[in-house]
């Protein structure tokens, strides 16, 4: 079953776990269900049909991780892995992608997912090479930080793990790759901690077989060329100089920085923690994702990972702090328990609002360890802020949609992203449908942000595209620069079978809407997409000739209907069929 | 929606690029509009039903080249491939469909091919493309294509001459009605040097706007810029000349911000081309003739192969400098300031024209408009000069 030939694309094959059982064997997986799905998101979602009712801390839920026909291959940006199950934070399906060798040493196993159910009894490691899978008792790095159990483990090969907090089932707990990307935001750390999983380890080295070499090469060419053409990705003030901090003067000047909770759209200090304040104070190195050429990750030159846009600007603005050595500690220490960056500073400030005063500098790195271990008050902190908020008598301060804490784009700056956040599938998360790319940063083409009109459509057609990226898996920073026209052209040649751009958003398309459906089905509808009252009500910090109104209700009400009819839904954003899933492939 | 696909098409019509009377957009939010000649509305409706995105373009354009591009194929090929840096960037190659191949469902035909790229030519009707996001993209895509085939088939016509009947009669009739004199007569600019941030934002708009209305560049392809104290005033990436207000991002120039993370993807060549020519403007667009000829190369057994990338010479175009080097980081930034810093203008392989300015935009703007007209006399001189030999 499982050949030694080198494949084209993808290796056909599943490695499935049992952990209760303590067993695993390797499946094939049927040709047309990776034409259908690609692989990464979109085999994984697949994968979870037969599933995804089940609690996410039951036992047989199933933990996967999917690459894609691209992983392995050349192609830029497509040393990613997606990760998926149900999500214990927001209680709707998850994946979330990661780069990194992980990835790569996957694929290089011959695999093109692995499905992880069962609870092991004791602490273990699953250690796959290309001549099988090993479970290892490793009860001496139970309660380890990730770096400590990623240097133990990296001798077997690439390591996925997670820290302290996924053991003790943090809502909002990430696994990590051992060069310090993470599968972030959803608590996927804490259904894999719940089933005594500590890390996965992958050895393989295989070739990625490309069916149309030549082809493959112009397309990547092609790739790279529109890369240099894009001023976000190689610009002088793009991601690969500055990493995505380069935001952060950007966001302070189109007035939409969370701020102190949302209560605010501009923080005063943020030129503290501006890309070029990173790279002054901190004398940042280019880093990022295996094989990538955007290199938008930055370290210090020991190596240690400096914090991204969303990590500065959460636990700088939202928190009303201004000092980057706070910050940078805060993102190390995360990194290191195995914390989501995003949900942990927006849970720190939705609990400092509602207990009328936001952390300190110096009362965060203690504050995340008492969450990451669940003590003290991080025994209510490790919960997220909905629950957090909700015990404290203040639901309305929690600043998430479906219980997944808003990242740092005000949605009252950008109409299309306050949207998407509640079209998201996996709750509040800008990169979903990433309408920033194109009301912020003008790419392929700017659109207004103070206005819905076309938002709908503009959003139902990037969740498609994006799904479809997720799944391949590529970067979404390489759309910056490229489109799925080149990336269908990298992937025709990789599998030797045809896509296009249009083949591609309808994957997409099919993707997004088994997500819906099995969301529906745990019962999630209109009441749902809905963002916290706060953006309907109040104004957000208007100046320099920028106004920030509340979101218009009845715009946002309108708009969200539109959505739901492009997608087929029913006026309260639910299925009229029951059999929907039946008829997928 | 309608407003959008109402300016566009009257950005067509102003622009002589499309047939006035064969002109349809459309466009889908919850529901599909479209508007235009009856015809190609229908079409445009029913092409934008069967595919994702938000709209689309079909045009007759105002010139047959694409028409006569198609023809002038060999039968068992399926796309063009210009060599303008448009379409190397962006298009890669420009797919048709011939007028027989299209079948009793011609929307399906021409969905199906459209489905892979954003745009194409339907020989007999005309440029198809769409926007994946907008109707304005619709409408870029369009233009490219349009861009493209032009500058394509001038340079197909002055190396293969005519080879179709009515192709000839077409081309005159191209050269004497539909060509334009350019000229900077009768425009004002302000004298400069410019240092009130507002005068400077409004002198970019103003200027931008000419170098559309003239005819001198596309709307779309371009950017411009002026240099004050410590900030470089520019355009920002994906902005039409034309409609510049809200567009221009002032740029510090010790890099102390990154909000100029917007800016035109040429940032750094300006900022270069300030350093070592002193000026305080620029103007940057892709005048057509300036496009070809600057791809009529007289070298001959050269090893180069990918020419807009790796020629390292610098040949002239009359007195202006021609260098290669591909768009934003990917090395025009470094050979065009060593090379604009004596002339004051410059031009890029496949891709347009860059001209500077000491105090304000006038003398940027006539020197284009000198590098243009310089092009175009020596576009036509060598082409009579080869239908001349036969
Ligand atoms: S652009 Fe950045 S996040 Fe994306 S793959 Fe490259 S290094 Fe990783
Ligand atoms: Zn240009």
């Amino acid at each position: 079953m499982v050949s030694s030939v080198k494949t084209l694309g993808w290796t056909e094959t599943v490695l499935r776990v049992d952990l209760s059982a303590r067993k695993s064997w390797r499946d094939a997986i049927p040709r047309d269900l990776l034409h259908a799905y690609l692989g990464g998101r979109g085999l994984g979602v697949r994968f979870m049909r037969d599933h995804f009712r089940l609690n996410p801390f039951d036992a047989e839920i199933p933990l996967i991780f999917s690459v894609g026909p691209l992983c392995g291959t050349p192609a830029p940006t497509a040393a990613r892995l997606t990760v998926v199950t149900r999500s214990p934070l927001t209680g709707t399906i998850y994946d979330c992608s990661a780069g990194g060798r992980f990835a790569w040493r996957l694929k290089g196993a011959g695999l093109d997912a692995v499905v992880v159910t069962g609870r092991s009894a004791v602490p273990v490691a699953l250690v796959i090479s290309p001549d099988g899978a090993e479970i290892v008792e490793v009860p001496q790095l139970w309660g380890r930080t990730v770096p400590d159990t990623v240097s133990a483990l990296s001798g077997r090969g690439s390591v996925a793990a997670i820290g302290p907090a996924g053991e003790k089932g943090v809502l909002f707990a990430n696994i990590m790759m051992g060069e310090g990307n993470s599968v972030g935001r959803g608590g996927l750390g804490a259904v894999m901690g719940a089933k005594n999983l500590k890390a996965v380890v992958a050895s393989g080295d295989r070739q990625t077989g490309i069916a149309d070499p030549q082809r493959f090469d112009v397309a990547r060419q092609d790739v790279m060329r529109l890369f240099r053409a894009s001023p976000i990705i190689f610009g002088e003030l793009g991601i690969s100089e500055y990493g995505t901090p380069a935001l952060v003067d950007l966001m302070r000047q189109r007035r939409m920085v969370p701020t102190e909770n949302f209560r605010r759209t501009v923080f005063e200090a943020s030129g503290n923690y501006s890309g070029p304040a990173i790279r002054r104070d901190y004398n940042a190195r280019k880093d990022g994702c295996y094989g990538c050429p955007i290199q938008c990750k930055k370290s210090t030159p020991e190596g240690e990972p400096l914090p991204e846009y969303e990590t500065v600007s959460h636990f700088g603005a939202l928190n009303g702090i201004a000092s980057l050595a706070s910050i940078v500690r805060s993102n190390t220490l995360c990194n290191e328990l195995g914390l989501d960056t995003i949900s942990a500073a927006a849970t720190l400030s939705a609990w400092g609002e509602a207990r009328g005063r936001f952390p300190t500098a110096d009362e965060v790195p203690g504050l995340l360890r008492d969450t990451a271990m669940r003590v003290g008050e991080g025994e209510l902190l490790a919960l997220g802020s909905c629950r957090v908020a909700e015990r404290l008598g203040r639901p309305e301060l929690s600043m998430s949609v479906k219980g997944l804490e808003l990242p740092a784009y005000d949605p009252r700056g950008a109409y299309g992203m306050a949207l998407a956040y509640c079209t998201s599938n996996r709750g509040g998360c800008h990169l979903r449908a990433y309408p920033i790319s194109h009301e912020i940063l003008r790419k392929p083409v700017p659109t207004d942000r103070f206005s819905f009109s076309g938002k709908a459509r503009i959003i139902a057609i990037a969740e498609d595209t994006n799904a479809a990226v997720d799944s391949l898996v590529a970067c979404k920073f390489s759309f910056f620069g490229a489109t799925l026209e080149e990336y269908a052209e990298l992937l025709a040649a990789t599998t030797g079978v045809d896509y296009s751009p249009q083949s591609l958003k309808e994957i997409g398309r099919r993707i997004c809407l088994t997500e819906r459906f099995y969301n529906c089905t745990n019962g999630f509808g209109m009441k749902d997409d809905l963002l916290p009252e706060r953006f309907f009500a109040e104004p957000g910090s208007s100046g320099e000739g920028i106004e920030i109104p509340p979101v218009d209700r009845t715009r946002f009400a309108e708009e969200l209907q539109k959505y739901y009819r492009i997608r087929g839904l029913t006026t309260e954003g639910t299925f009229d069929d029951p059999d929907f899933l039946l008829n997928q492939p | 929606m309608l407003g959008q696909i109402a300016r566009f098409t009257n950005k067509l019509i102003a622009d002589h690029s499309a047939h006035p009377r064969e002109i349809a957009f459309a466009a889908q939010d919850d529901i599909i509009v479209a508007d235009g000649n009856p015809e190609l509305a229908r079409l445009a409706g029913e092409l934008l039903s069967r595919l994702s995105c938000l709209g689309m373009a079909v045009a007759r354009p105002a010139l047959p080249f694409a028409d006569f591009l198609v023809a002038r194929t060999p039968r068992d090929e399926s796309h063009i491939v210009p060599r303008d840096t448009e379409t190397r960037t962006f298009l890669h190659d420009i797919p048709f469909l011939r007028r027989g191949a299209l079948g009793d469902d011609p929307a399906a035909k021409i969905a199906r091919l459209l489905g892979n790229r954003k745009g194409i030519i339907v020989e007999g009707t005309g440029i198809v493309a769409s926007g994946a996001l907008t109707v304005e993209q619709a409408y870029i895509n369009w233009s490219s294509i349009f861009h493209s085939a032009f500058v394509k088939y001038l340079q197909d016509v002055l190396h293969g001459g005519f080879l179709l009947p009515g192709e000839a009669e077409a081309f005159d009739a191209f050269r004497r009605g539909w060509l334009r004199p350019l000229t900077a007569e009768g425009l004002v600019f302000r004298e400069g040097p410019l240092t009130d941030p507002g005068e400077i934002l409004d002198e970019i708009a103003a200027v931008g706007r000419y170098t559309v209305e003239r005819g001198l560049v596309d709307s779309f392809f371009g950017n411009i810029s002026c240099k004050s104290g410590g900030v470089i005033y520019i355009s920002q990436t994906a902005a039409s000349l034309d409609a510049l207000d809200g567009c221009i991002d002032p740029v510090p120039t010790d890099n102390s911000s990154t909000f100029g993370i917007t800016a035109s993807s040429e940032l750094l060549a300006h900022r270069r081309i300030y350093e070592q020519s002193g000026a305080s403007t620029i103007l940057h667009g892709h005048p057509k003739f300036a496009v070809v000829m600057s791809m009529e190369c007289a070298e001959r057994n050269c090893t180069v192969t990918d020419c807009w990338k790796d020629c390292d010479r610098v040949r002239f175009l009359g007195d202006t400098p021609v260098v290669a080097g591909e768009i934003g980081a990917g090395g025009l930034a470094k050979r065009v300031p060593p090379v604009i810093a004596g002339p004051r203008k410059a031009v890029v392989y496949g891709h347009g024209v860059f001209t500077v300015g000491e105090r304000g935009f006038g003398d940027a703007f006539r020197s284009m408009v000198e590098v243009e007209n310089w092009c175009r006399d020596a576009y036509f001189r060598a082409l009579e000069g080869k239908l001349a030999k036969g």
